[in-house]
């Protein structure tokens, strides 16, 4: 089931990103080079303020790089348009977050449909049947009707996983995603994600500062002060 | 989208609650206001049944001169004011000229028994009415001197009068009955609104006021004086007003006259009438604009609380357009939340016949006050959905 690790989804070349304000430069990014493989479980490791969450928003299209380029599928995005952009990141990429970013005024369901939302060309019932099958998948099938606030920690991570795969992505994009979840959820969700790459071949690039989940990924990327140092 | 921006809306309802309640009332004062304006602009719209262009009215308090001597002395001013070159015609009338805002008000029926009555204003006018005041005919004839041998006294019905009593057929030649007394309708005039331009047209009679006629005095003393109606030349202006003046009080020693073109009274009366109206409006307006603040700035504090939100959105592959088209449909499917309410509360005083207005003001204010406030939160809406879709989506996801 696994793909063999040689089909480039995502490359990043001489990546720079510098936040400049008026009295400050701060350079977030210095020229980081970075090609995902398709099936690929990839970690990224380094201290707090590294560049650890912005070069994940630039592999997600959310971000520009100040100078560099991202290719997706060997296209480089540089000249792309907002709007192209977005449906991109609709159709290759999925993402996963920390805090989970769940919308609280809707359901389980309703939240895992949201991707396809902005996906043209497909209808409420084949929405509703993709996103059941994503809740299968992470084993939240008795939870479609709950709102957010009525589940765990780790259930709304689930969720969110769930919500990152109904879109049928090349790549997630996970940032820290059991920062928040204590050891024994932690240990659910990453065996969530390794089973999802392992036996669907799901490219999963993920933000991690526990060196022991890092270890579980085939590679791992250290970052130090905006620089890839391993 | 637009089933997932209810289902939004839906389960936000509660912090929806005051907005919708907001938009509900807003809709109820604009349906108000709106009704009140277009039954207006109806009445506006439909022929006054008249020319007042050129037409004079004038005013004769005949002071202390006796009862008995007022008569023979109006017979002479009458004829010596239709000598004068600038004066056309001219009729005798009752108080209720148009635009006075007088009025006198009796019921009518076609048979002797009560009950199959209906309400009209009665006007007391004299043979060259007609002529004076541009009446068309619609049935049978104005008055003239073949009344003078009629065994009945002869009567005009407005249009809507002869529809109310006599549906689907002519009136002329039928009789009529008033307090007791039995009237032969000699003729059918259009509609007749000497009420104004804004007032609702009603049902008129119009009997013939004759210096032979017994009557006349009864008429024309019901309020202090006589009145005439004078139509004169185009052009004609302070001269002929001044001579007329001086030819009336050369014959009648002590009367005291008043000259008003009836233009002049129409837009005097028209002021009045318009001034609350302005004044309702002016509130409206005022209470729009609050509402519209009101939403503006819910709206941007919104945005404000729900960059997260809006960050993930992009991050799932909304392009800044489609953010911005979310915000604006949010406000309208909330404001479709106040309209459906609105529309159950507006909707009660056609059903019920509220006010006697008809059903079409009623579903035009609708239409206008529906198209109103669309319109308001739409405008609300659009920069609250610029600043939305500005925002950096990198930025928002990093602030939860």
């Amino acid at each position: 089931m696994k793909a063999t690790p040689l089909t480039p989804v995502l490359r990043l070349s001489e990546i720079e990103k510098v936040y400049q304000t008026r009295d400050i430069e701060t350079v977030a990014l210095n020229r980081v080079n970075l090609t995902i493989y398709k099936g690929e479980f990839v970690s990224i490791m380094g201290p707090s303020g590294c560049g650890k969450s912005t070069l994940l928003s630039l592999m997600g299209l959310l971000d520009e790089p100040t100078s560099g380029t991202i290719e997706v599928n060997s296209r480089p995005v540089e000249s792309y348009s907002d709007k192209e952009l977005a449906g991109l990141r609709n159709l290759k990429i999925g993402f996963v977050f920390q805090s989970y970013h769940l919308i609280n005024d809707l359901t389980v369901l309703d939240n895992v449909e949201l991707p396809l939302l902005y996906r043209p060309g497909i209808g409420g019932k084949e929405r509703r049947q993709r996103a059941l099958e994503a809740l299968d998948k992470v084993g939240l099938s008795a939870r479609t009707g709950h709102f957010p606030s009525q589940l765990s920690g780790g259930q709304r991570q689930r969720v969110a996983i769930a919500r990152a795969l109904i879109g049928r992505p090349e790549i997630i994009l996970a940032d820290e995603p059991t920062g928040n979840l204590d050891s024994v959820m932690g240990e659910e969700i990453m065996a969530l994600l390794l089973g999802l790459n392992q036996q669907e071949g799901t490219t999963i690039v993920m933000v991690t500062h526990d060196e022991q989940q890092a270890r579980q990924t085939e590679r791992l990327i250290r970052l130090f002060d905006g620089s890839q140092v391993g | 989208m637009i089933r997932h921006l209810f289902t939004l809306i839906w389960n936000r309802r509660r912090a929806n609650f005051l907005l919708v309640t907001e938009i509900l009332l807003a809709f109820v004062v604009l349906f108000a206001v709106g009704s009140l304006l277009v039954y207006n602009q109806q009445n506006y719209r439909s022929p006054l049944g008249f020319e007042y262009g050129q037409v004079w009215r004038v005013t004769i308090d005949p002071g202390s001169q006796p009862e008995a001597e007022r008569t023979a002395t109006l017979q002479q001013v009458v004829q010596r004011l239709q000598s004068i070159p600038g004066v056309q015609y001219l009729a005798y009338i009752t108080s209720n000229t148009p635009f006075s805002g007088n009025s006198s008000n009796t019921d009518i029926s076609r048979t002797k028994k009560e009950g199959a009555s209906i309400g009209v204003n009665v006007y007391g006018m004299g043979d060259d009415m007609a002529k004076v005041l541009g009446l068309s005919i619609a049935q049978g004839r104005w008055f003239d001197k073949r009344d003078d041998a009629g065994t009945r006294p002869p009567i005009l019905l407005s249009q809507d009068a002869q529809e109310a009593l006599f549906p689907q057929q002519s009136a002329v030649g039928q009789l009529v009955y008033n307090n007791g007394g039995e009237y032969q309708v000699v003729g059918v005039v259009p509609n007749f609104r000497a009420d104004g331009d804004l007032a609702s047209p009603k049902p008129a009679i119009f009997r013939r006021m004759s210096l032979q006629d017994s009557s006349f005095a009864k008429l024309s003393s019901f309020v202090s004086g006589f009145r005439l109606l004078v139509r004169v030349q185009p052009g004609a202006g302070a001269a002929l007003e001044r001579q007329m003046n001086t030819e009336i009080t050369a014959i009648g020693k002590g009367w005291k006259v008043g000259i008003t073109p009836l233009s002049k009274q129409r837009a005097a009366q028209l002021k009045k009438v318009l001034t609350p109206i302005v004044a309702m409006v002016l509130s409206c307006v005022f209470l729009v604009v609050n509402v519209a603040l009101g939403l503006f700035g819910v709206l941007w504090q919104t945005i404000n609380q729900r960059r997260s939100e809006i960050g993930l959105r992009r991050a799932m592959g909304a392009s800044a357009g489609a953010i911005s088209g979310q915000v604006v449909g949010e406000i309208l499917v909330v404001t479709t939340f106040g309209l459906v309410l609105g529309l159950g509360v507006a909707a009660q005083f056609p059903l019920l016949g509220v006010l006697g207005v008809s059903v079409g003001v009623y579903l035009t204010a609708m239409v206008l006050a529906t198209g109103l406030i669309y319109a308001l939160t739409a405008i609300c809406a659009l920069y609250p959905s610029r600043l939305a879709a500005g925002i950096h989506p990198a930025v928002a996801l990093r602030e939860e």
